[in-house]
């Protein structure tokens, strides 16, 4: 990739990050948490999504690579998610 | 053995050889000493305990005497002597099985030994210090936290912060070894055909990898709360009883959860290398290969990703919620399934073929046998009913014993089956077996009334009256296992002497690939490159490599020559200019062992002893002691020091110039090392972004913004650093596009540049935390500070670890300035790539934690 597509990404992180502040300071987090919520980590997931794929060229390695990330996420995610639903 | 074959290593005789070595048969055998040393410290803690449990009560050791025996019995054993001793074998053993010369990293593989060696000093260190930990080897919460333990607890703190450094050398291993199994395997030997042994071992990394970062994460908060003050694991933060109205309802149920995610995987990880043992021996004993050898390989893959799953039935008797049991029951009993699918190949395997009953393979069917009673009597505390029975009894203590120490055994076998290639003798047979059958007879002795006894409440020194006679029985085998470990010293130590001379292969079927070279086998391991190509084992000489090479097309061809530096990024002045003119017939001489740069490195020592020193200051930094306090930065100011002298040093190991890298062809070994190490540092934070996520559901999620944090934490810092770091990612990817033009004044600009931000990103923290802690509101009187309450630990210490990734990276690309500042990486990006795969992650981990913890 050369910078220009570079610079289009990184406009676009940009943009994403100031809107999950619009979302708070519009007031949604107050008026509607759980959408708020939603709306605001698809964001992040985006982001991060966009700068692994792109900044880390994940999308041109192999495979492999992105599948050795994924592993370390789900069992994130796996921790997170079963512990917090065991107290729930 | 000339001296110049030696890789500028002094020779085996001379001390000096052992702190300067890099090659992985000197670690390997390094590794098997020091934990043999800690299962002889372990033992004979276990054997006064047991001396204790004659008789109930603690007329002997005292009570807080039986229970630091107790605990550190547990910690020693399960992490300073079984692993390490399995990965004695893995040292020495896997790059042969596979035709590697040595790790991909071989001064870290260095370092992980020296960090490993130095935090069981710490352990031993830690009972110096008035008591040391006392609480069990599981540190369930909150008695493994300052307030709960008599006295000052420093022997506690630096328990914790030993495990640490342990998990610290467990993590560089990891990412050592898959680098090297990845990259390194000789041409045509694909995954699934590598010997039993190395593929128990890979599982076993993978496991680690993940295991250990949540425990990592467990141990980096506990540790906080030791030394900083955070109050993750606390009930009540300023009362000295256990509050019901606590801030903090998920406490306790937050360290179960976190090491147990980390524990169940651990109990595999202590056993899949003897699984490995055990199959090896089997095979070459019995002549046959593994009974449904496929079936048994994906019986352990599945094992190594269901053993993520199963960790809360070590919870039954907690709080959690009845669905989750359930579920977790299910995983459970599921999980013991494909256990059986190995035990039955591994019996077929015996009864298929003419077995030979020699000292490996009477310690291998021991193992299988005891195995098989730990794991059945597994699946009975499995089932949610009965283990409301035997939770906290001797039942669990029989059964994990019977398991963990089958593992044990079927390591044993793995020592006298490897002996004779490590040594080039060989040992007593005769003595050997005598060992067996009183080391056999002393663990069922040991052992077996436990379950009978099993009423008898764990941990504690006082039980029923008529259970005396089982407890008096277990103390005798106790003593009677001690003693078979006399004969196996004796036999191994004489015989290094006495022994007979052995050729390269002892056992008769024995057909993995460390039993075709000499025993020893010499330092660079093979007389040329390994090559399955054929079908079968040959040595490629250089003409053959170089000749090939030159016609092969892609990137396979490239010699890559990367140094491996402390700063996984840089590997120090020499990667950039060896890189770059790195030739096929550069690494084809290498290999075949006629161009010798030095392969001795002092610094993984340095590194190590400079961060014992550290650690045990930190131990004691919160009694404000100058002693303590000089300590921690002396050690700090060495422990960097260190590593900046190994990032300098030149070391070469270049990439094998021919080899079988499936999945990972394209990517180079430096790379493929940082996504490893970034995989694990995923579930690191990860750990502590799902802490975060528990104390706050135990709370109330929505109650806990208004209840607990201040209306001055506002989004606003929190949004302007998050433009910082995703330009300062977007100045390094510049960088790479500048050094890929040859342009040095954009390089060097873009790299100033993310640095001067990233500088930014910590001044704006650190003003935005000046002004939390120096707050005064109706409800936080006295600022919002570490100890504040769950919500300013968890902000503090989650961010905190951010920053402190932060500095790493810009210590890094300060340095990475300077050189390109003197015309280094134009041309060649790949050092910039690596780091910036380093900062970009960063970046992403900041991408969640800004809106976790400034909007939401
Ligand atoms: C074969 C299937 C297995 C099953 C179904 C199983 C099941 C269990 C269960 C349910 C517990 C919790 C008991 C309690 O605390 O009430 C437990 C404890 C334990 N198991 Fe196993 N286990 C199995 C195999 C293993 C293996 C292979 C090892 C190690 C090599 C092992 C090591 C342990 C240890 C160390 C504990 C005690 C943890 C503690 O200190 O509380 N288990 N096992
Ligand atoms: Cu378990």
């Amino acid at each position: 990739m050369d910078w220009k597509g570079y610079t289009v990404i990184y406009v676009v992180l940009f943009v994403f990050a100031t809107a999950q502040a619009v979302v708070e300071f519009a007031g949604l987090v107050d008026s509607a948490y759980w959408a708020a919520f939603a709306l605001i980590m698809v964001l992040s997931v985006v982001k991060a999504v966009g700068v692994a794929a792109y900044y880390q060229h994940l999308r041109w390695e192999p495979r492999a690579v992105t599948y050795l990330v994924l592993g370390g996420t789900v069992a994130a995610l796996a921790l997170t998610g079963a512990a917090a639903y065991s107290i729930l | 053995m000339s001296q110049d074959h030696e890789h500028g290593l002094p020779p085996k005789s001379s001390v000096s050889r052992w702190f300067l070595t890099t090659n992985h048969k000197d670690i390997g055998v390094l590794y098997l000493i020091t934990a043999l040393f800690f299962l002889v410290f372990g033992g004979v803690l276990a054997l006064l305990f047991r001396l204790e449990l004659i008789s109930s009560g603690a007329d002997l050791l005292g009570s807080m005497g039986y229970n630091q025996a107790v605990s550190t019995h547990g910690l020693l054993m399960v992490f300073w002597f079984i692993s390490p001793f399995a990965f004695g074998f893995a040292n020495y053993v896997v790059p042969l099985q596979i035709g590697a010369d040595d790790l991909a990293f071989p001064r870290l593989n260095a370092l992980s030994y020296w960090l490993y060696l130095f935090s069981g000093i710490l352990m031993g260190v830690s009972f110096f210090q008035g008591t040391t930990f006392a609480g069990g080897w599981t540190m369930y919460a909150p008695l493994n936290t300052p307030a709960y333990i008599p006295g000052e607890g420093l022997g506690a703190t630096s328990v914790v912060l030993a495990l640490i450094m342990f998990t610290a050398a467990v993590t560089l291993g990891s990412v050592n070894f898959l680098t090297t199994m990845y990259r390194m395997r000789a041409e045509g030997l694909r995954m699934r055909d590598i010997p039993i042994f190395s593929l128990s071992i890979n599982l076993t990394v993978w496991m680690m990898l993940f295991a250990f970062a949540a425990l990592l994460a467990a141990l980096m908060i506990l540790a906080s709360d030791h030394i900083l003050g955070t109050t993750y694991f606390q009930y009540s933060i300023d009362g000295t009883t256990m509050a019901t109205d606590a801030d903090n309802p998920g406490a306790s149920l937050l360290w179960a959860h976190l090491f147990w995610f980390f524990g169940h995987p651990e109990v595999y990880i202590v056993f899949f290398p003897a699984l490995g043992v055990m199959a090896e021996c089997f095979q070459t004993f019995t002549g046959r290969r593994l009974v449904g050898r496929k079936w048994f390989i994906i019986s352990m893959v599945l094992v190594a990703l269901q053993s993520f799953v199963v960790w809360m039935h070590h919870m039954f008797l907690t709080g959690i919620n009845l669905p989750i049991k359930t579920i977790f029951m299910a995983t459970t009993i599921g999980i013991s399934l494909p256990f059986d699918l190995m035990v039955f190949s591994l019996i077929y395997t015996m009864a298929k073929g003419r077995v030979r009953f020699t000292t490996p393979f009477l310690f291998s069917l021991g193992a299988l046998i005891l195995f098989i009673i730990g794991g059945i009597t597994g699946v009975f505390l499995g089932a949610i009913v009965l283990d409301y029975q035997f939770r906290g009894t001797y039942w669990v203590v029989a059964h994990f014993h019977y398991v963990m120490v089958a593992g044990a055994t079927a390591l044993f076998g793995g020592l006298y089956y490897w002996y004779p290639k490590i040594t080039g003798k060989m040992y007593n047979e005769t003595l050997g077996k005598i060992q067996f059958g009183v080391y056999f007879l002393g663990f069922n002795l040991l052992y077996f009334p436990m379950f009978i006894a099993w009423e008898t409440p764990r941990r504690v020194f006082v039980y029923p009256d008529g259970l005396q006679i089982w407890h008096t029985m277990a103390t005798v085998g106790g003593f009677i296992l001690g003693a078979s470990f006399l004969l196996m010293f004796y036999n191994l130590f004489v015989s290094l002497w006495r022994g007979e001379d052995v050729g390269p292969n002892p056992w008769e079927y024995a057909t993995s690939a460390e039993w075709a070279v000499s025993s020893p086998p010499p330092l660079e391991n093979f007389p040329g490159v390994p090559s399955y190509g054929t079908g079968k084992l040959e040595f490629l000489d250089e003409e053959t490599v170089a000749e090939r090479t030159e016609s092969m097309p892609g990137a396979a061809a490239h010699g890559h020559a990367a140094t491996d530096g402390g700063t996984v990024t840089d590997g120090g002045a020499v990667t950039a200019r060896a890189a770059t003119t790195a030739t096929t017939m550069e690494s084809t001489h290498e290999v075949s062992g006629e161009e010798h740069a030095s392969h001795a490195s002092f610094w993984p020592f340095l590194v190590s002893l400079g961060g014992f020193i550290a650690f045990l200051g930190l131990s004691g930094v919160r009694t404000g002691s100058v002693f303590y306090l000089t300590m921690a930065a002396v050690g700090g100011v060495a422990t960097f020091g260190s590593l900046v002298g190994m990032t300098r040093e030149p070391f070469h190991a270049p990439e094998m110039a021919i080899a079988e890298r499936w999945p990972f062809e394209r990517v180079e070994k430096m790379k493929l090392g940082m996504w490893t190490f970034l995989a694990s540092d995923i579930v690191l934070f990860g750990a502590f972004i799902g802490s975060y996520a528990f104390v706050r559901v135990a709370y109330g999620w929505t109650a806990w913004h208004h209840d607990l944090i201040p209306a001055e934490h506002v989004t606003m810092p929190g949004l302007i650093n998050t433009y910082l770091l995703l330009t300062s990612s977007f100045l390094v990817v510049l960088a790479m596009v500048a050094a890929e033009r040859e342009s040095k004044r954009g390089t060097v600009a873009a790299l100033a540049g993310t640095f001067a931000l990233g500088v930014g990103f910590l001044i704006n923290k650190g003003l935005e935390w000046q002004h939390l802690f120096h707050i005064s509101t109706e409800t936080f009187p006295n600022g919002w500070n570490l100890s504040t309450n769950i919500a300013s630990s968890t902000f503090y210490l989650t961010t905190g670890l951010h920053g402190a990734h932060v500095t790493i990276g810009l210590i890094i690309c300060a340095y990475m300035t300077v050189r390109a500042w003197n015309g280094a990486y134009q041309g060649d990006d790949r050092a910039i790539e690596y780091f910036g795969l380093y900062w970009h992650f960063v970046d992403i981990v900041w991408l969640f934690l800004f809106p976790l913890f400034y909007i939401l």
